[in-house]
């Protein structure tokens, strides 16, 4: 047998690992620096809860299975279900609002030879228990700084709103029916099916222009007024107001270059209610983040409560980061520590990691041996511990010289970035 | 997996080649992009315009090279949009490359289908579109087997492999040159200016001027 991966699955080794662990524990920093706190659920969740949400859509199934008690289960597809769930049981007493962070792997079912991963890792917030404009902004806001965060330029923040296509198909005052396809279409992006939909008789003029134009609309605090402008007509301009405030808070604080108003931008989940949001980053084909407000979930697990988050795919802010020369350096090793003596290897290698350097162990090598080798890990010295003392090696496996005693700083310090000197 | 082309300034839109290719020039052309390289390509693939880079592939392979960001914008038919299902932006009905997706059986059928349901409760259906039969007959409650092939869907019922078949037909006279009748229609299709949703964020300018500049070029041919 020649064992391998399922589709869709793979491992993560090394260099990508400890890469990933750098992008990781960066968004986790700026999660935690704004006061969200960690939590950790089960990857499996019963389908009930999963389910809950309504159907999702072919493309993104969740994996299921069935336990010996023939009960059906399901791969958690997102973490805003389960932390919904925690919310609405066992931190259903907690005051809120819940400010709540995590980083774990999510699964999803897809039909073969599409390319996707069937499990990849979200790192993300959510804000429960608290709406209005200042809770967007927060989650707006935190999703930009969790990028500036990688000194990462040219991000795109699109925030759109589920209430401005609702308020106008109300307006329309047509058939229930009429008003799911023009969400639907909406939904699917496909603008010459709304445009059709629109001139079907007895949609109201200023409705048509407005749909169409909302869908077409992209920009700053212009393109808000332009959609407030036909909402009016539709008599029914409160329903942009929040988007306003939202990005007026935004535009305040400096966002405005990141964040773009569009109304177009609809999630693929079912349970978004009012703002949307997702991210893109420069050169990336397909969005590497997303969220937005869900204030209905909570309620069909029995505890009614707004509350809006988003998630950043750690694999694909990788692949963004990696393209545009931000990926986190990941710290090389300081010295390959050796010698003939294994307790005097233990002892020098202890006495470089008291003194902050990142050391691996190579009892048992010596001179040229152990040079080549810390040259193919990259260490940035070679270290012979001989007669108790820690001689630095030269390229030839020669003595070099003896370390000072306590040693100095780690060499990936004073050589960021830099090959072994 | 989802790398573009990184350059923020040129625009690469993927054309079709086959049926829609011809027309997806001349509506190019007529919204003023510089196609003189795809009136005549030879085998390149990929042709420079410009602003703009062209690349020509196979018309199902559109909406995945959109999807995934490979292109950020293309011309698709509607029929392989729908088939594909894959998340993209349809900003223009193009108006051209008109053609319907039917149900079609054979004439001379001694047993109709329906019959045929009514005593085995299954109808065999051949087509290329698994994806678009499948929600069709799932919509109308009637129980199929669809059968995918990869081409020459109209001899499936005349050779025995299906009863139904589920194609596209512009004119009808191939259905008619292979002795099948219309059933009943499942959609109609016109060729779709489309975006990758991600180009449509980060350089909305370039993509959405290409819209408004064929949406224009339509409605001009359309009201001369």
């Amino acid at each position: 047998m020649r064992p391998q991966t399922p589709r869709g699955f793979r491992d993560v080794l090394l260099d990508e690992a400890a890469e990933r662990e750098a992008v990781a524990s960066t968004l986790v920093g700026v999660f935690d620096a704004w006061g969200y706190a960690p939590v950790e659920t089960p990857v499996v969740e019963s389908y009930e809860v999963i389910s809950a949400a309504g159907p999702a859509g072919g493309e993104a199934a969740p994996f299921r299975l069935l336990d010996s008690d023939g009960e059906l289960l399901a791969l958690r597809p997102d973490m805003t279900l389960p932390i919904a769930r925690v919310a609405a049981t066992r931190l259903a007493d907690d005051p809120g609002p819940l400010r709540v962070r995590y980083l774990a792997p999510v699964f999803r079912e897809h039909a073969s030879f599409r390319g996707q991963a069937r499990q990849f890792t979200q790192a993300g917030v959510e804000l429960i228990g608290a709406s209005g404009p200042a809770a967007d902004a927060e989650v707006v806001a935190l999703a930009a700084e969790a990028l500036r965060a990688f000194r990462l330029t040219g991000f795109t923040i699109a925030i759109g709103s589920v209430e401005v296509l609702r308020a106008f198909v109300e307006a329309a005052r047509m058939p229930e029916r009429w008003g799911v396809a023009v969400l639907q279409a909406a939904h699917a992006r496909n603008l010459p099916e709304v445009q059709r939909l629109v001139r079907e008789p007895g949609v109201p003029a200023e409705v048509a222009a407005g749909l169409v134009g909302a869908l077409r609309t992209r920009g700053g605090l212009g393109a808000i007024e332009s959609c407030r402008e036909a909402l009016g007509a539709c008599g029914r301009s409160e329903a942009v107001a929040g988007v306003r405030e939202t990005f007026a808070i935004l535009d305040a604080l400096g966002y405005a270059e990141e964040v773009v108003v569009d109304f177009g931008t609809v999630r693929s989940f079912g349970y978004y209610t009012g703002m949307v949001l997702q991210v893109y980053a420069p050169g990336m084909g397909l969005p590497v983040g997303g969220g937005g407000r869900y204030d209905r979930l909570l309620g069909t697990f029995e505890r009614p409560l707004p509350a809006a988050g988003f998630a950043i795919g750690l694999e694909r802010l990788a692949i963004a980061l990696s393209e545009s020369g931000a990926m986190p350096r990941v710290r090389r090793l300081d010295a390959l520590v050796g010698g003939a003596d294994a307790a005097a290897c233990f002892k020098a290698a202890a006495a470089l990691r008291a003194a902050g350097w990142r050391v691996r162990l190579a009892c048992g090598a010596i001179g040229l041996d152990l040079v080549r080798v810390a040259e193919r890990v990259e260490a940035f010295e070679a270290i012979e511990a001989a007669d108790g003392v820690l001689f630095r090696l030269d390229r030839a496996g020669g003595r070099a010289d003896v370390l000072a005693d306590p040693p100095g700083s780690p060499p990936s310090e004073r050589f960021s970035g830099r090959r072994r000197p | 997996m989802v790398r573009t082309s990184g350059s923020t300034e040129m625009l690469r839109v993927a054309i079709p080649k086959g049926a829609l290719f011809d027309e997806s020039v001349d509506a190019l052309a007529r919204a003023g992009y510089d196609v003189g390289g795809l009136r005549d390509p030879g085998r390149s693939l990929v042709i420079r315009g410009g602003e703009v880079e062209y690349i020509i592939a196979k018309p199902t392979d559109v909406p995945v090279y959109v999807a995934y960001g490979a292109v950020d914008a293309a011309i698709a038919g509607r029929d392989v949009l729908e088939e594909a299902a894959l998340e993209i932006v349809e900003m223009v009905d193009l108006r051209f490359g008109a053609c319907r997706f039917v149900v079609a059986e054979p004439v001379s059928a001694t047993r109709s289908a329906e019959e045929l349901y009514r005593h085995l409760g299954q109808i065999r259906v051949a087509t290329k579109y698994p994806r678009i039969t499948e929600r069709h007959f799932a919509t109308r409650g009637m129980q199929v087997e669809i059968i995918k092939l990869a081409g020459n869907i109209e001899i499936a019922p005349l050779i025995g492999i299906a009863d139904w078949i589920v194609d596209i037909t512009a004119t009808g006279t191939t259905l008619r040159e292979n002795d099948l009748r219309v059933v009943e229609e499942v959609m109609q299709s016109t060729a779709r200016f489309v975006a990758n949703p991600a180009a449509l964020a980060t350089k909305p300018d370039r993509v959405t001027d290409m819209a408004e500049r064929l949406s224009r070029a339509v409605a001009a041919r359309e009201g001369a």
